[in-house]
């Protein structure tokens, strides 16, 4: 036994296999039924991880405000879910409370606090934010204990798996891939096409001349959260099915979110989607080929992107 | 302008008055150290209490560590989401150094500044060219690569279980820190040699320069300064000092673990300088005694304490809108010039 | 550049504020022990995504010490829990023992801790002498380790290579019956998961020798999304897997590989399954994994194990967890060295319980011994069985042969070097 492993005499045997595996990753690219598994797994996790990420980029780019609790507004819109459809058994009412419920927690976040700390300090903005995920993963503790919970998948789901060239698809991912398509496009379109749209690019662009113009910033704003909470209470609605539900749970998506963002350029939504696809696709594949250095590889690639493009990319680029 | 930034500026406008009587200060500092010092170590004498000696020496860490944070956060600017990658670095080298090689105490203190520096130099001379908010994410991707780093390198780390098997502490110079009372003065001294070392750096011209490059880092560039080593210098130093802060937990858990390296150190961190003030060199002194009282009351009393903190955070944040010794030193001029103003 | 606002809080308020914070700071050291009652001091995560391991904790201890105080305490004296929340981090769980011990006066710690957290409390025993029992922690290591070795220190935690050495026979004893030669792992990636794993496999090679890993998944601890672990196994194509998973990733693993239709295609081994805290989570429940006991009130199947998971959750209206009985173990265990010993002291306690058996309603033959050598609990039921969606569970448990386990263990102990 050599002097590296002696702080951990009962460790596992650890060789070069298992951190670094590319033969397992070269013949996953010859074979069209693992190349169709590990795309939509990597597009499922990547879709869920856009709908987080997007409502944080929008916020950012017009409030300049990074949204710290929005992790949060994922947990919340989980229990929402549960909740719901334990009450009721509709998994489309289900869905609906998720996405509802956090779009007012959003708005009512937005009015009653963090519009306080606009003219303040960044990190004013970011305490306030901390302060939330404090006080939300207690309440959710208050409200529905600290065990872990279970939604359950609707038995309209309970069904076999679809087989696509070889590769297996859940009808599940079909509709949560789905979903989270028709929400980018509407809010691809509604911001480029609608008035509101225009409104909201506007008050990004320049806040002061949107409100001489007549026009509530406010709401405006309030709107954005409201947008952002709804997002990423329909991924936790999305995700309450299929994964466990604890006080705390919006942490790891949080951070995943915000490696996205920043990938992709904080405030830009197509960024967003680029940079979830592109994570998905790197957990998906990477934990083929680098199974123990997935996460790591992550941060490398954000590291990256930050150092050799700062604003992302798809940012605007910072003066 | 915002409150926080206008406290800055009036911080620089009264720099040439403090310029003119630095030397005078510095004794005065000299002074205060060493008065604060006689304090902390009659401390002993006067109470047998332990549990008033551990805080001190949790002060002692978390003070160094917050500190060193305002030398980046407050006197530069610069806002570091990664900067508790160094205390963990601090922490794990020394106790990677007094379990492996075991060499005489202040040998391996040495060492792991050492190592802190090199480590730090390399991560600041990418990190500093971003600006802003980009800044605070390269930093915390850093932290999180570190952190993952020392969580998948499990022979060398000893990975989510940390440095097990407690850190040798061997007597020096008739010192033994695995006696309470020699690891709590040790502490103090470190504590007290840390801060007196910082506030020099503060008042000194390069303190002076560090401020122009936060209030306008275009100017200070015009006029010659090399912004970029400046703020790899002040990256660096402060580094050093949130090590030591590390190096004091680690002998008093005697131990490391992965939680010294996670993010969750920077947020406490920063979460200190807000609460004690970023615009007064002892804010974050205040800041630490003010959480670590805050956080060792309210556990004590309900496991809710996310909401209590949180609430106070708010109050803080919202009320206050400033950390309290800002709010006091504020208070106090308003006070003295009205009085003035008057009289 | 005037200040816009006036600060919301007067300088009164704030100052009644601090005044506060010191006096709650200091009251505890004025008031030290001066008693008749013996504190027993708890560090656990009470908060935090894994509060339900304290929660579940401090039930069975706060159940055992009303049966303790209700037959006169300990020597005479009633116990009173001083319990507190870590946060799960190491240094707050080391502050918070030393605080225990140095402020409130508690006499003896159970250590409520898991991973990384024991290790710190162990330190703290360790620095003040001061008497502990682990409760939660099931790395071998804490224990096994000579190096790590304590005369104060016991714990009544499952060790983690008593598990792998006999669900690695009973997989292989499966694995020579329906012939299931290609195998795959999943496991959490950190300290616990890679030993059990490596341990579990090492055990089932050695009576099946033909077995072959094929694939190995380590997802994160509290990795939210398991998809691309879930497929990769598919793309393996193994015909076994086994998986050290717990609690909320167990759960959300299960869920997610139900809906690829995994638990068709091979046999699954899943050690942390039998645990209430899984099964009555998981809604639609695959038949036929193979598990583990953690805690099953029908396991040992016992009128005194039944009345006592019965009595639990009349109680607090939840099952009781594996945290739950290793938790009351310890408390069972002090209650009748204290009794031995006559006394409340912990080196008295200690010095009695090293050896110590007693009558317990989750030992395999109704008793469970605190091994004198090493400081850790043996003879507590082990056993796997396959689960089922609704009670019992687990229907038909195999018994793990303690003969067999000890032995294995010492040669086990002799190749680390730690013997």
């Amino acid at each position: 036994m050599d002097a590296w492993t002696f702080a951990r005499p009962s460790s596992a045997r650890r060789n070069g296999n298992d951190t670094l595996d590319l033969d397992a990753l070269a013949s996953c690219f010859t074979s069209s039924a693992c190349l169709v598994t590990q795309t939509t797994s990597g597009l499922i996790i990547g879709m869920l991880l856009f709908l987080v990420a997007v409502g944080l980029t929008l916020i950012f780019g017009v409030l300049k405000v990074v949204n710290f609790s929005h992790g949060a507004f994922y947990m919340f819109g989980a229990y929402f879910a549960m909740t719901s459809y334990q009450l009721t058994g509709s998994f489309a009412l289900a869905m609906l409370c998720g996405a509802a419920g956090t779009a007012i927690l959003g708005l009512i976040f937005e009015r009653v606090f963090m519009s306080r700390v606009y003219g303040a300090d960044v990190l004013m903005q970011l305490l306030v934010c901390y302060a939330f995920v404090l006080i939300f993963d207690d309440v959710v503790r208050l409200i529905w204990g600290p065990e872990f919970r279970s939604m359950g998948m609707p038995t309209a789901f309970q069904v076999v798996p679809l087989f696509i060239a070889g590769g297996v698809v859940p009808p599940y991912y079909l509709l949560l891939i789905g979903v989270a398509l028709a929400a980018a496009i509407v809010l691809g379109v509604g911001l480029a096409r609608t008035r509101i749209g225009k409104v909201i690019r506007a008050a990004a662009y320049n806040p002061s001349m949107v409100s001489a113009l007549g026009i509530n910033t406010g709401l405006i704003y309030g709107g954005v959260f409201a947008i952002g909470g709804l997002l990423a209470g329909l991924a936790g609605a999305l995700a309450a099915p299929v994964r466990s539900l604890t006080p705390g749970m919006g942490f790891s998506v949080l951070i995943e979110s915000f490696i996205v963002t920043v990938i992709g350029g904080m405030g830009s939504i197509l960024g967003a989607l680029i940079g979830a696809l592109l994570l998905g696709l790197i957990r998906s594949f990477g934990s083929l080929g680098f199974p123990l250095f997935t996460e790591g590889l992550m941060y490398l690639f954000m590291v990256i992107v930050l150092v050799s493009r700062p604003s992302g990319l798809f940012g605007k680029e910072v003066a | 302008m915002t409150e926080l930034q206008a406290a800055r500026a009036a911080d620089s406008l009264s720099a040439p008055r403090l310029e003119a009587g630095s030397k005078r200060l510095r004794y005065l500092d000299l002074l205060v150290a060493l008065a604060a010092f006689a304090v902390l170590a009659l401390l002993p004498l006067v109470s047998d209490s332990k549990a008033l000696l551990d805080f001190v020496i949790r002060c002692s860490a978390y003070g160094l560590f917050a500190t060193s944070l305002n030398l980046l956060v407050g006197y530069t600017g610069m806002i570091s989401f990664g900067h508790g990658m160094f205390f963990g670095l601090g922490a794990y080298g020394y106790g990677l150094i007094m379990q492996r090689i075991g060499v005489p105490i202040p040998l391996a203190f040495l060492a792991t500044l050492a190592i802190t520096a090199v480590v730090a130099t390399i991560i600041g001379a990418i990190c500093v060219r971003l600006k802003e908010i980009y800044f605070a994410f390269v930093t915390l991707a850093f932290q999180m690569l570190i952190h993952s780093t020392i969580l998948s390198w499990s022979s060398f780390t000893g990975g989510d279980q940390g440095l097990r098997g407690g850190i040798p502490r061997p007597p020096f110079l008739g010192i033994d820190l695995s006696n309470h009372v020699h690891l709590y003065l040790a502490s103090c001294v470190l504590l007290v040699l840390g801060l007196l070392a910082m506030r020099q750096i503060a008042a000194s011209p390069f303190g002076y320069t560090l401020r122009m490059i936060r209030d306008n880092p275009m100017r200070a560039s015009f006029i010659g300064i090399d912004v970029w080593r400046a703020k790899l210098t002040v990256f660096v130093l402060a580094a050093l000092f949130a090590s030591t802060g590390g190096m004091v937990m680690a002998l008093f858990v005697s131990g490391a673990y992965p939680e010294f390296a996670y993010w969750t150190i920077s947020g406490e961190g920063i979460f200190i300088n807000m609460l004690g003030g970023v615009a007064t060199f002892l804010g974050p002194m205040v800041g630490t005694v003010l959480l670590l009282i805050l956080n060792d009351t309210v556990t004590r009393f309900t496991e809710y304490h996310g909401i209590v903190l949180g609430v106070v955070i708010l109050f803080f944040a919202i009320g206050l809108r400033k950390g309290l010794m800002d709010f006091v030193v504020e208070w106090y001029t308003q006070r003295r010039d009205r009085a003035s103003g008057q009289g | 550049m005037k200040r816009t606002r006036q600060p919301g809080i007067s300088r009164r308020s704030t100052l009644t504020l601090m005044g506060a914070g010191a006096l709650t700071f200091a009251a505890p050291w004025v008031a030290r022990a001066q008693a008749k009652t013996i504190k027993i001091g708890m560090p656990t995560i009470l908060s935090g995504r894994v509060a339900q391991l304290g929660t579940s904790s401090r039930n069975a201890v706060t159940m055992e010490v009303e049966k303790i105080n209700a037959a006169g305490g300990l020597a005479g004296r009633q116990i009173e829990m001083v319990i507190r929340d870590s946060k799960g981090q190491p240094q707050e769980a080391a502050r918070v023992a030393r605080e225990l011990v140095n402020t409130d006066g508690c006499e003896l710690l159970i250590d409520a801790e898991a991973s990384s957290g024991a290790f710190a409390v162990h330190e703290v025993a360790r620095d003040l002498g001061v008497f502990c029992v682990h409760t939660n922690s099931e790395t071998s290591a804490l224990t096994a380790d000579p190096k790590q070795h304590i005369p104060n220190a016991f714990r009544t935690a499952r060790q983690g290579v008593h598990d792998s050495i006999f669900g690695g026979s009973y997989a292989a004893a499966i694995a020579k019956g329906k012939g299931l030669k290609k195998w795959a792992t999943c496991s959490p990636d950190y300290a616990y998961g890679r030993d059990t794993t490596a341990e579990y496999t090492l055990y089932l090679k050695r009576f099946a020798p033909d077995v072959e890993i094929i694939s190995e998944s380590w997802p994160k601890l509290f990795q939210p999304d398991y998809t691309e672990v879930v497929t990769k196994i598919l793309q393996a194509k193994p015909q076994a897997l086994y998986s050290c998973l717990w609690g909320g990733d167990l759960t959300s693993f299960i869920d997610q590989a139900n809906i690829y239709a995994m638990f068709g295609q091979m046999e699954v081994f899943a050690v942390n399954m039998a645990d209430y805290t899984a099964l009555t989570v998981v809604k639609n429940l695959p038949k036929g994994i193979h598990s583990g006991n953690r805690y099953i009130k029908t396991f040992p199947a016992t009128p005194e194990n039944a009345a006592w998971g019965d009595a639990y959750r009349a109680k607090y209206n939840e099952y009781p967890t594996n945290w739950s009985w290793e938790n009351a173990t310890a408390m069972m265990l002090i209650a009748e060295a204290s009794k031995k010993a006559n006394s409340a002291d912990g080196k008295k306690i200690a010095e009695v319980m090293r050896g110590l058996t007693i009558k317990c309603p989750f030992g395999a033959d109704g008793t469970v011994t605190m091994r004198a050598e090493d400081q850790t609990l043996i003879g507590y039921a082990i056993g796997w069985g396959t689960t089922i969606p609704q009670e019992p569970y687990v229907p038909d448990v195999k018994a793990g042969d303690w003969k067999i386990i000890l032995e294995l263990e010492a040669e086990w102990k002799k190749s680390k070097g730690y013997t």
